[in-house]
């Protein structure tokens, strides 16, 4: 798979502050890729540059093999960006906002309406088009943000915290119609967040922190890296716990027990099958290797 | 011109949707017609009638001059303070987030900057033209001295002032980028344009200092403009009604037909055009903000 976003030294200052240094990564075409960190750590800047909002201080910045300082238009064309607050007029009907923002990009009569019945079918607007958009619920909203995002059929769709704010339920709608465009249209998806649990599902995670990368790799390899796995043991004595000869922490209903990795756990189990009678082996979660990499815990991962 | 026609039907949408910008926008002419109706009318009337000396007017034309005086100030603030608040949808759009939404598509910031302007004047030219057509109905009932001629200047002078009003907000607004900002903004024009002016009070009645400092407003050339066609056929009138020409001068030069800049008499041409000259020299240094904008824009 080739990339589709291709950063090298990217840099960008405010005065003092270093919003963005030195970051260099690449996104690969498909993939859900996610960008993590808590706030000012540099996420935001960095879409900002790339969409050509903001101008950088310094490095290169390819989308789709394009050189932002050379083509920026044809690179907005291949970007659908959905912002963290929803940025359409509330005033108009969801109908009247795709409209103008769909001539943006050119597309005007039988061409807007032609790809109005597609985003249709892709995400059910049809009972919302003739509503004002201020009239809808957070959900409804958020679905209209992403039909806005794809409008032109970009190659990328950037979501800027897409489901901060909501509730749970409506936060798993949204990845709902997300995990579809992945699917039926095979969008590159590149993701900001608080939320741990979003990462988790990512294909490959970047996480920063004051402006630098200081780890990425798929959720398997981060956990791998920088977290401990767990083997929870039900229904046993801590006489038994304490056998294993490994930190352990008493549960209501068993033992969670710190293992290096699976491959030590598997050798645990080997060594005392009487003991692993009923158990589960975890791995470690995205909080932990936020933690372990920042020394920080995001908001979002406690939910 | 697709993307500046869609982008300038959004903004106007938006303008007439947006019931507050809408309302906001009516506050100085409703203000206006609130003091008239209440005692402006009246002050004007007994002012007019304590000077005639004995002189009797028909009711026609004395109901003519006080309806011409309060449709004259309308218009005149009615131009710049609708543009004002219409064109507050620019600042809305930078503090909503909506601009970046409209930025990161590749269209131009130019055609984002025409279609702000074309809604402007457009929606504005549609208040004003509403309080045209009121004002030429409230004419014919108070007393209609209008000659085809005055009619066309009447709807020339909106123009103008409208364009005047489009491009003194646009420069004003495209520094503002907050709420708070929009705010303070709209207030302000709200309750000041219409005595810096002239259209609450004739400048006349101000004191010689503050006379001369207004003199370099072009806003109140733009009243004395309307005020000057609204009237014409009122003062022939009051001539053919006997009224002496000296007299006919000095309630023109009273109610601000007669403009003085420091102590010389501004000739109707020249009033003319003054606003026209700050028409081109405000187009001009739009187009030199949008420009240096543009070249920062990002940093």
């Amino acid at each position: 798979m080739k990339n589709i976003i291709e950063i090298k030294n990217l840099k960008k200052s405010f005065g003092e502050i270093r919003a963005v240094d030195d970051l260099t990564f690449s996104v690969r075409e498909g993939e859900l890729f996610a960008f993590l960190g808590e706030n000012g750590a540099g996420k935001s800047t960095t879409i900002s540059i790339f969409c050509g909002q903001l101008q950088k201080d310094g490095g290169q910045v390819w989308i789709d093999g394009e050189n932002l300082d050379e083509n920026l238009n044809v690179i907005k064309s291949k970007l659908g960006v959905v912002f963290q607050n929803s940025v359409l007029d509330k005033q108009l009907t969801v109908y009247e906002n795709l409209e103008h923002r769909a001539s943006l990009y050119g597309i005007f009569g039988e061409e807007f309406k032609k790809r109005m019945d597609e985003l249709n079918g892709l995400l059910e607007l049809d009972e919302l088009l003739n509503r004002p958009l201020g009239k809808l619920s957070g959900g409804q909203r958020r679905r209209i943000d992403i039909a806005r995002a794809l409008i032109h059929e970009p190659k990328i769709l950037v979501l800027d915290e897409p489901t901060t704010g909501l509730d749970p339920q409506t936060r798993k709608s949204v990845w709902e119609v997300i995990e579809k465009l992945r699917k039926e249209k095979g969008l590159t998806v590149f993701l900001t967040t608080h939320y741990m649990e979003e990462a988790a599902e990512a294909d490959y995670i970047v996480i920063l922190d004051r402006g630098k990368i200081c780890a990425e790799g798929t959720p398997l390899a981060l956990k791998n890296a920088y977290v401990k796995d767990f083997i929870i043991l039900y229904n046993v004595s801590e006489e038994q716990a304490k056998k294993l000869e490994r930190p352990y922490l008493p549960l209501r209903d068993g033992y969670k027990i710190e293992v290096e990795s699976v491959c030590v756990a598997t050798k645990l189990i080997l060594s005392y099958p009487e003991i692993f009678v009923d158990y589960e082996i975890m791995k470690g979660k995205m909080d932990d290797v936020f933690l372990s990499v920042t020394g920080k815990t995001l908001e979002g991962g406690k939910v | 011109m697709k993307q500046i026609i869609s982008l300038t039907k959004r903004n106007v949408k938006l303008f007439f949707k947006d019931k507050s910008l809408f309302f906001v926008s009516l506050i100085t002419p409703m203000i206006l017609l609130v003091l008239y109706v209440t005692f402006l009318g009246n002050v004007y009337k007994d002012s007019l009638l304590a000077n005639l000396n004995g002189l009797v007017l028909s009711d026609k034309v004395v109901g003519g001059f006080v309806g011409a005086q309060l449709c004259s100030s309308i218009l005149s603030v009615s131009c710049v303070t609708v543009a004002f608040c219409s064109n507050m949808l620019m600042v809305q759009d930078k503090a909503s987030g909506a601009l970046a939404d409209l930025t990161v598509s590749p269209v131009k910031r130019e055609k984002l900057g025409i279609a702000y302007f074309l809604a402007t004047e457009l929606t504005t030219l549609i208040v004003a033209g509403f309080a045209l057509v009121a004002s030429f109905v409230f004419l014919a009932i108070q007393g209609w001295f209008l000659s085809f001629t005055d009619v066309l200047l009447l709807i020339l002078d909106v123009l103008l002032l409208t364009t005047f009003g489009t491009l003194l907000s646009s420069i004003v607004n495209s520094f503002l980028s907050t709420q708070g900002q929009i705010s303070a903004v709209g207030t302000m024009v709200s309750s000041g344009y219409g005595f810096i002016s002239g259209a609450y009070m004739p400048l006349s009645q101000f004191g010689e200092g503050l006379r001369k400092v207004l003199g370099f407003f072009p806003g109140t050339y733009g009243t004395s403009l309307l005020r000057n066609h609204a009237m014409r056929g009122v003062f022939s009138e009051m001539q053919e009604q006997g009224m002496p020409a000296q007299l006919v001068e000095e309630v023109k030069t009273a109610f601000d037909c007669n403009l003085y800049f420091f102590e010389n008499k501004v000739e109707l041409w020249v009033t003319f055009a003054v606003i026209l000259g700050t028409v081109a020299v405000l187009f001009a240094v739009y187009l030199l903000i949008m420009k240096s904008q543009n070249a920062k824009r990002g940093k």
